[in-house]
């Protein structure tokens, strides 16, 4: 204050006095698969609320320790403008711990501070963000606070890439491809087949080829009419010709 | 089960997300560290050896702490400070480096030489106990201890604590006289078991150097004693220093170097004189372990000795004023290097003498505006320069070659446009009256390419890719600046508040195309495109930018080629002789720009008849919203312009209306909205009834704060007569009002931190809340009142109602932006910047103001509503930066592309990040998913079925014929 007035550069703005010192709030951020070093973590803070009254770094060992730290803000910055109203009070109440990091998450937790001159009255406690505050949870987790990695972002969604093996396993492809096959080799197979399991065989189809067109066109009656159709039909291909009845079967079919 | 709402939401929104490939190809990162600090010693940038790998450790006005590597320039690690956490000094200790900052010195931390992971953090005394001084680095210090390596710290002027190397904890504290004493502590030496604190005391017309001796092992003081002495300069005449195992502090007392030999019991005070020169200023090079200084003197400069042996050594060079220097020892061989305008060469020079018979190495430098540079000399005896430019430019220079070149001014960018590229024109085509038979010969004379060309058609068609949203843009061949195909490369032209430097950056790779400096002095405060490559010429940007003299602050105005930097209109153009309070862009047909001056009197850019009339004829449609000061508080007013015969050939702005506020509320900033095109009025409900949006276009938001209600305050004013059609207050976060918020079409977006616990539905918990307005005409559906369009002095125009809801947002954010596209037909998404260093998108869907509070009906499902959810999830998939770190973004600047589909974002403030996101998916391009190899493999495949079938069903019919 008094060199102020002084001749030379030196120039002293103002001096600032606290009357009170709060109390620190210590913790560890504990290592594991997630997140095994601080190499890892990164840049990262703990912060109490917004951050913008208590933070502290984490340290190279994980370790971090929130203190005081009030925005000293400018007057007249243009987009954070300080109040005039600064409280040096204790800090009691009720906090939300969360670390922020750029690539890990870690839970929140609720940090409760009853008598600000006894650092072992803070009581900690988990907490799910979007919950209310009150009631608090009865689980009390100790103090000093340990947190850990919960999980590393996943930022990158993978490719979309074409394999064939990939296309030819889907089950859709499979269908075609093997509706295909099969259409070439019913007629060969067919042929190979012993005459009365045909006819069996025929009899189902026919049979189910009535009931579908009878459901297709929502008609019951219809189809109870198109099995009996198709009963007919079949005694009748029993007598006809073998050509012929490959190319029934083949209409049957379609 | 958590996250399963999440996962469900993910693909209800249509997952557009990025793939690693993309990486590189659609976004880049500029990572910077910001300008050093060079002014003061504490924090000028130093080499250092890490692992024998060379690395400059510097701290930049961003207030970044950086180590560059040598080899290349790239930054090797950074530490980002937050913005009350100053910067005020570093020191290397072994492989760690301390650093000291906050008010006072309030924090020292360790921080690994090698990665710059934070070894230890450790608070000496709260913010608020802080001792603000100017410059910033006065009474703080930090020494080393010669056996132990412990750190010893000095803060606020007057405590020393002693550290632990490794783990930073304290093992005693020495405070001198309370605050209120005279004296103030700037130096700190250690020697073997003793450190000495070094301060001054004021007496009547200078200070008298104090120096207090402690035990470095209990901090007990040995003795306290008033050196006979008269500084007049505290920070810039006192020095301190070890050389060869004992200490000496050092000032210049009426041009003569003195200095004196500390002992613990202090009981000598006989300073030694070097009384043979005077000197104006003495200068430490970073010699003064050899207890060696540089003196500068009327007659020249001096290489002093004020070990010891107190001597005067070689003169080093003539008085130049502006010659700066720097020195570097190894193994006891002293170098310094001066930099000077050499009269011989014509050029500005950097001369390392090795103050031997040797011969002085000499570099030839580019810049002329050289603030400081730091010096290296290889034990090969080749000298390495790190230099800062007056305007941001660093360099290292290493023999007399520059070896790398960073643009750091770019830290400070405050101002950012985007304007689109000219269509590459094949040179033929453009002849112009070209005849027929002129036609027919050249595309004859082509014709020969013409096989060629079918082949690689043939060869593109089927196996060559298509450019997809997710593409490189790529320069064209010939170099020529050009946009592609979807007109993502365009020029962003940035200004810097250092210096007036202004880039042009492609934003395709951000690669700078160009960069100009406007001169000393120039702060930008305006940019505008006043051509576009629509108007048929190279597109132009002007630049609005106060020039700051000793006698006067003006206006000036540059008129730059927006793809070279060059001046279209001669070289600034001042426009007021005085300060202009504000700068607007006005499009009537043509578009010019109008400057208001203090008096409010209208200046135009480009002065001519053409924006003169279409002024003339628009003017009482104008009605602008300006900040102005009454009784030392600011106030919001509205503007309109009258042709006053006493303002002669200007325009007059006259208030209209003063937005009348509470008697303690004070006006913070006011923000206009973003314009876009405009692809609808209305939306259509389930119920086929419409919400027409209310969307008048002279709507601007301005924060407000009530200091005695610790309340923030946010409205939308209408400039025409200064109605509010919406407003808010919001609590104040500690004390400080930081709302972010941003207008687009009917839809307000504003982002604040809720730090009180009421009992209503979502607010029965702290965190950071946004809060999504939609503003619709009339009373209800299908009422429409067609505001666009509408008089301010109509009846109808605050016939409003509005959508809100609030939702928990997940992080801090510094800047918010809605995306924006070519004809406003995609949706919008909004694109954040967040305090943990991440650009990252949320859709609009998520921030609908009208999701349901219970399961969806049909009806709101089909308008693609879905059930409220308090929080929004933070989606790693939409962080669009995910693995950069893009540090204090101040901006986010979005610009459509040529396609619908895409917008470009480019987020400033210390680092520069561009991407390009689709907030409605890339409907107008072919998907990337698109697979052609997959589609031709299906169509041959086909194709060979066919083959194969026809003469089978050929046979088939051929014999169904022969027996039917």
């Amino acid at each position: 204050m008094v060199l102020r007035s002084l001749k030379g550069s030196l120039c002293l703005l103002f001096l600032w006095f606290a009357t009170t010192i709060a109390i620190d709030i210590h913790g560890r951020v504990e290592w594991n698969d997630v997140c095994s070093n601080a190499t890892e973590l990164g840049r990262a803070k703990a912060i109490l609320d917004s951050g913008s009254e208590y933070a502290g770094s984490i340290t190279a060992s994980g370790d971090f320790t929130m203190c005081v730290n009030r925005l000293l803000v400018p007057a007249n910055h243009p987009n954070t403008s300080a109040l005039s109203v600064f409280s040096f009070d204790v800090p009691s109440g009720t906090y939300l711990l969360s670390i922020i990091t750029h690539d890990y998450t870690f839970d929140k937790l609720r940090i409760d501070v009853h008598n600000p001159a006894d650092a072992q009255t803070v009581e900690v406690r988990p907490y799910i963000e979007g919950t209310p505050l009150h009631p608090p949870s009865t689980v009390i987790l100790p103090y000093p606070i340990k947190v850990s990695a919960k999980g590393k972002f996943a930022y990158f969604s993978p490719p979309d890439s074409f394999n064939l093996i990939t296309m030819l396993s889907n089950p859709m492809t499979m269908m075609m491809v093997f509706g295909g096959i099969m259409m070439l080799a019913t007629p060969y197979m067919m042929k190979n087949l012993d005459p009365e399991a045909l006819e069996e065989m025929k009899k189902e189809q026919a049979k189910v080829a009535g009931v579908q067109k009878a459901i297709a066109s929502g008609n019951f009656k219809g189809g109870i009419s198109a099995i009996m159709a198709a009963a007919d039909e079949a005694t009748a291909a029993t007598v006809a010709k073998t050509p012929q009845k490959s190319g029934k079967s083949k209409k049957s079919k379609r | 089960m958590r996250f399963l709402p999440l996962l469900f939401l993910i693909h209800a929104l249509g997952c557009w997300a990025i793939h690693e490939s993309d990486v590189g190809t659609v976004d880049w990162h500029k990572k910077l560290v910001g300008i050093p600090l060079y002014k003061s010693p504490a924090t000028a940038p130093r080499f250092a050896s890490v692992d024998d790998r060379n690395v400059i450790l510097t701290a930049s006005a961003n207030n970044v702490l950086a180590a560059l590597d040598a080899k290349d320039g790239t930054v090797a690690w950074r530490y980002v400070f937050d913005p009350e956490d100053r910067i005020a000094g570093f020191y290397q200790n072994g492989n760690t480096v301390v650093t000291l900052s906050g008010p006072g010195g309030a924090i020292a931390r360790g921080l690994d030489i090698k990665t710059g992971v934070l070894t230890f953090e450790r608070r000496l005394h709260a913010n608020s106990e802080g001792l603000l001084v100017d410059p910033n680095d006065l009474g703080k210090g930090i020494a080393i201890g010669t056996t132990s390596q412990d750190v010893y710290t000095l803060t606020n002027g007057h405590t020393v604590t002693r550290l632990d190397k490794s783990t930073g904890k304290p093992s005693w504290t020495w405070s001198g006289q309370d605050q209120s004493s005279l004296t103030l502590f700037t130096k700190l030496l250690t020697t073997t078991d003793t450190v000495y604190v070094i301060g001054v005391s004021s007496s009547f017309a200078s200070y008298t150097l104090h120096v207090v001796s402690l035990s470095s092992s209990t901090g007990q003081v040995l003795a306290d004693s008033e050196i006979p002495s008269s500084i007049v300069n505290a920070s810039a005449d006192l020095f301190a220093f070890v050389h060869s195992g004992s200490a000496f502090a050092a000032w210049l007392e009426n041009g003569n170097a003195r200095s004196l030999l500390l002992s613990p019991t202090l009981k000598n005070k006989q300073a030694q004189t070097l009384s043979k020169q005077s000197f104006e200023e003495l200068l430490d090079v970073g010699l003064s372990d050899l207890g060696l200084f540089v003196g500068k003197g009327s007659r020249g400069s001096t290489v002093i000795n004020l070990g010891d042996n107190a001597s005067l050594g070689s003169t080093i060079g003539s008085s130049d004023a502006s010659a700066i220097y720097a020195g570097f020892h190894a193994d006891g061989k002293p170098h310094i290097a001066k930099s000077f305008w050499s009269t011989s060469t014509e050029k500005y020079i950097l001369e390392v003498n090795a103050l031997d018979a040797s011969a002085p190495t000499i570099l030839p430098l580019e810049h002329a505006d050289v603030a400081h540079f730091t010096l290296h000399v290889a034990s090969s005896g080749e000298p390495q320069v790190f230099l800062t430019t007056e305007s941001g430019t660093v360099q290292l220079y290493t023999g007399t070659q520059v070896q790398w070149s960073r643009e750091e001014s770019l830290a400070t960018t405050t101002l950012a446009e985007f304007v689109e590229l000219p269509e590459q024109i094949s040179a033929e085509a453009d002849a112009k009256g070209e005849s027929f038979t002129h036609r027919l010969l050249r595309h004859a004379v082509q014709a020969k390419d013409f096989p060629r060309y079918f082949s690689s058609f043939v060869r593109r068609f089927i196996t060559g890719s298509y450019a997809s949203a997710t593409s490189a843009a790529t320069a064209a061949a010939d170099g020529k600046l050009s946009r592609d195909a979807f007109g993502f490369r365009q020029v962003i032209v940035t200004a810097s508040h250092v210096g007036g430097k202004v880039f042009g950056i492609d934003s395709s790779n951000g690669d700078i195309l160009w960069s100009r400096a406007l001169g000393a002095g120039v702060t930008p405060s305006k940019i505008f495109t006043i051509k576009a490559v629509s108007d048929g010429v190279d597109p132009e940007v002007v630049i609005v930018t106060e020039k700051r003299s000793e006698e006067a602050r003006d206006t000036v105005v540059f008129h730059l080629n927006a793809l070279t930097g060059e001046d279209v209109a001669g070289s600034g153009t001042t426009i007021v002789r005085g300060q202009g309070s504000d700068a607007f862009l006005l499009d009537y047909g043509s578009k010019f720009i109008i400057i208001l001056d203090d008096l409010q009197r209208v200046h135009f850019y480009p002065d001519n008849d053409e924006s003169r009339r279409a002024f003339t004829d628009n003017h009482s449609k104008l009605s602008l919203p300006s900040l102005a000061s009454k009784n030392g508080h600011t106030v919001i007013f509205g503007s309109h312009f009258a042709f006053n015969e006493d303002a002669g050939e200007h325009p007059v702005a006259y208030r209209t209306w003063e937005l009348p506020l509470p008697k303690d509320e004070r006006v913070q900033t006011i923000d206009r909205a973003h314009r876009g095109p405009v692809a609808s009025l209305g939306k259509v409900l389930g119920d086929r009834t419409t919400l027409y949006k209310y969307l008048n276009p002279r709507l601007f938001i301005a924060y407000t704060v009530t200091a005695s209600k610790s309340l923030c305050g946010l409205y939308l004013v209408d400039s025409a007569k200064g109605t509010v059609v919406y407003q808010v207050q919001l609590p104040a976060n500690n004390g400080a009002c930081n709302i972010q918020a941003t207008l687009s079409e009917n839809w307000l977006v504003y982002h604040y931190y809720e730090s009180e616990v009421p009992s209503s539905d979502v607010h029965r918990t702290k965190g950071y809340r946004v809060v999504t307005v939609e503003l619709y005409e009339g009373q209800g559906p299908d009422d429409k009142t067609e505001s666009s369009d509408m008089s301010s002095f109509d009846k109808a125009a605050t016939d409003v109602f509005a959508f809100e809801e609030s939702y928990i947002f997940p992080h801090a954010i510094s800047a918010l932006a809605p995306t924006s596209t070519k004809f406003g037909i995609s949706g919008k998404d909004l694109i954040v910047a967040t305090k943990n260093h991440k650009i990252q998108s949320f859709p609009r869907r998520l921030l609908n103001p009208r999701r349901p509070h219970r399961k969806p009906t049909s009806q709101e499902a089909e308008e693609g509503l879905f059930q409220y959810d308090p929080i929004i999830y933070d989606d790693p998939k939409r962080v669009i930066s995910h693995t950069y770190e893009v540090a204090n973004v101040q901006k986010i600047v979005t610009a459509p592309a040529l396609l619908e589909s895409t917008s470009m974002v480019f987020a400033f403030g210390l680092d520069m990040f561009l991407t390009r996101v689709a907030p409605s998916g890339t409907f107008d391009v072919l998907s990337e998913n698109f697979n052609k190899a997959q589609l031709v493999l299906t169509v041959s495949g086909l194709i060979a079925a066919i083959m194969f079938t026809r003469p089978m069903v050929q046979r088939k019919r051929l014999r169904e014929k022969w027996y039917m």
